[in-house]
């Protein structure tokens, strides 16, 4: 009797942590749609296959970057191959790299989860011939050949700075509401924030900075926490898709509209209801399917070794477009700051 | 490979409910320990922040209590019955992201809503019930399986989008003004008018005893007249209920945007609440109210931490001290039991 009840507990409690890895693992792992069989790297075929895998699928994000690399070829005549996994897991996304690379791809462009762990499988694409390529986020030092960059670590620190402060009127104690704590984009706009705010605005000043991971309510109640703790707080920054609306939503409840403005990196979609009833002045994004767009643009042109000496080639779709070659990316262009009037210019 | 026994010992445990039954105590040691721990914790977050005891500060802390403890209400006595449900939280997706479509798409009055998701919630219950009443496999097992199966349907019902443009019809069980009468958040109120019927339920009922005594012992319950298989079909049934409007309370406090990763982890919360509220994770023994309890514990901490501006990252480490130190507790008090 005794045995059994502690073989069950034991089994029990090894469940739970089983469960527990297993959901940060996800059910991630299916393999890449079979699609494509044919495409092996024969140097001859005018149709080059583009591979991206991003973070996670099924979010409107990548949904709109897939949108645009899919209108990207079909005019310029590559195939796109689109697989992610689940969950945002850095190791359910390396089998789907891994598989990727098996299939043979001509290119091959990752949005890493985890910069460190993905880049030996760059290394091994690069290795077995695929031009490789990141967007979204850079995996540096890695194999990859060019980064496809959405707007610069600059650009948005900057632009999320200017337009919270302009709804604080230049002055007063904000606080930001971030997402994970590791990613390495975030905490590259937060670090410019903070130098942009001591330089620009000297009577303004950053009080905290909070980790929701991607969870919406949790993000909302930790700036419920954040607007309770500092009395003299009139502004809040919501760092990702999920905290941007996150934040507003806890100014509307508290019934602070007007007296604390908020800013995020919102997609237009979500942040549109916020933007209207002004508990958000304004969301820092960039157009998503024209990054998509670039991004199936830039496996093309490293899959036919044209590289990127003439970028004209895209100024319909990018205009704005830019290639840094010291450093070796590409650049969509300044960042977008959407408002309750251009919200609804966009489907995402 | 016992049959059930006859009606005829069933109507005797009937009959000695009404009698002078010997009853536990109405407290169990463990939710006179975590009131108090909730009480001093209040106390001293009272005094070091600046607003913690307002009601700017509690109503937000007691709504985002509610979804959890309404989820570990089901779970407790599914872990009572000796079972667990690891799939809550993919039953909380299917059912927030059936009832929010079904919003944006009409003007859908609230009860109807409500009835929805509650009903939504109740179908995947019985699923997860029928598999571990009558499948002889463990319940994690089961409802680990219905978890990722479940993640499934509610991905295909996202269909590879957010659920935009939320109407406010819920938000009657919300953070905001609409959420409360009189300064009482609607939403924690409900849980805790289910809290007291589940605890009066449990206790009093031999219906509800009947659980502890398949937690206990299950071939013995069966052998004692109880009809196992319909009672623990009843708990997942139960749990699914109460997970699919615990969907709607976090709707109600999420933004006008529902996102795929909604009840992602939900389960874990969920069973923290349980365990940290003294029910044993081996079934046979634990109480509705010190899941309440054991809830609103957690989200204090979470709460209190960042009002006295420490990082955010600590709560994960009090959450998993309390964990162990709740289970260590559990395991010494059966040490006890069992030598004496």
């Amino acid at each position: 009797m005794t045995t059994t009840r502690y073989l069950t507990r034991a089994a029990v409690l090894a469940a739970i942590a089983l469960t527990a890895s297993a959901c940060g693992q996800g059910s991630g792992g299916s393999a890449p749609a079979g699609g494509g069989g044919e495409s092996g790297g024969s140097g001859g075929s005018d149709s080059y296959t583009v591979a991206f895998v991003p973070k996670l699928q099924g979010v409107p994000y990548f949904e709109a970057m897939n949108t645009g690399g899919e209108a990207a070829c079909e005019e310029l005549g590559c195939e796109w191959l689109y697989q992610g996994p689940v969950e945002a897991d850095a190791a359910a996304q390396s089998d789907i790299v891994r598989s990727f690379i098996q299939q043979g791809v001509d290119a091959l462009v990752v949005a890493p989860n985890d910069p460190d762990s993905i880049a030996p499988l760059l290394q091994q694409a690069a290795d077995a011939g695929i031009a490789v390529a990141t967007s979204d986020t850079d995996a540096p030092g890695s194999a990859r050949e060019v980064f496809v960059s959405q707007a610069s670590t600059q650009g948005i620190g900057e632009g999320l700075t200017d337009a919270l402060l302009e709804g604080m009127g230049g002055s007063g104690q904000y606080a930001i509401v971030s997402c994970g704590e590791t990613a390495q984009n975030l905490n590259a706009w937060i670090e410019v924030q903070r130098e942009y705010t001591a330089s620009e605005y000297p009577d303004a000043e950053i009080v905290d900075v909070v980790y929701a991971g991607e969870d919406q309510a949790r993000a909302t109640q930790l700036a419920t926490d954040l607007l309770n703790a500092n009395p003299e707080l009139t502004g809040l920054v919501g760092e990702c898709t999920s905290s941007a609306p996150g934040v507003a939503q806890a100014v509307r409840d508290a019934g602070r509209i007007g007296e604390v403005s908020t800013v995020g990196l919102g997609t237009p979609q979500s942040m549109l209801p916020y933007l209207e009833d002004g508990s958000s002045s304004a969301a820092i994004l960039w157009d998503v399917e024209a990054l998509g767009y670039l991004t199936a643009y830039a496996g093309v042109q490293l899959a036919s070794g044209e590289g990127f000496g003439d970028i004209s080639a895209v100024t319909d779709q990018v205009p704005d477009a830019t290639y840094d070659k010291a450093e070796q990316t590409l650049l969509l262009g300044p960042p977008l700051r959407i408002t309750a009037d251009n919200a609804g210019d966009y489907d995402y | 490979m016992s049959v059930p026994s006859p009606a005829r010992s069933r109507g005797r445990e009937g009959a000695s409910a009404s009698s002078g039954r010997v009853l536990p105590f109405p407290v169990t040691g463990q939710e006179l320990v975590l009131l108090g721990v909730i009480a001093a914790l209040w106390l001293v977050l009272g005094l070091a922040t600046p607003a913690f005891l307002t009601s700017g500060s509690l109503v937000p802390l007691l709504v985002s209590t509610a979804p959890i403890a309404l989820v570990g209400l089901g779970v407790t006595v599914v872990i009572i019955s000796g079972g667990i449900d690891v799939s809550v939280g993919s039953i909380v997706m299917v059912c927030a992201a059936v009832t929010a479509t079904a919003m944006t798409a009409g003007d859908v009055p609230l009860v109807l809503a409500l009835l929805l998701s509650v009903a939504v919630g109740g179908a995947l219950g019985l699923v997860n019930g029928v598999l571990v009443a009558y499948g002889r496999v463990h319940a994690i097992i089961i409802t680990f399986g219905t978890l990722n199966i479940f993640r499934y349907v509610g991905l295909q019902v996202f269909d590879g989008s957010t659920v935009d443009g939320i109407p406010a019809t819920l938000a009657v069980f919300g953070r905001g003004e609409a959420g409360r009468t009189a300064g009482v958040p609607h939403s924690f109120l409900l849980v805790v008018i289910l809290a007291l019927a589940a605890w009066v339920a449990l206790r009093h009922t031999a219906g509800g005893r009947h659980y502890y005594a398949i937690g206990g012992d299950a071939h013995a319950a069966r052998l004692a007249g109880v009809a196992v298989r319909p009672r623990v079909l009843l708990a997942y049934v139960l749990t699914g209920l109460l997970t699919g409007l615990a969907a709607c309370f976090v709707i109600a406090q999420g933004t006008s945007t529902l996102a795929p990763n909604v009840g992602l982890g939900l389960e874990l919360s969920a069973i923290a609440a349980v365990v940290i509220g003294g029910t044993s994770i081996t079934g046979g023994r634990g109480s509705v109210l010190g899941t309440v309890l054991g809830a609103l514990l957690v989200q204090t901490v979470a709460s209190g931490i960042i009002q006295l501006g420490w990082p955010s990252q600590l709560s994960s480490l009090f959450i998993g001290v309390f964990i162990i130190v709740a289970v260590g507790v559990d395991l010494l008090r059966q040490r006890g039991r069992s030598s004496s």
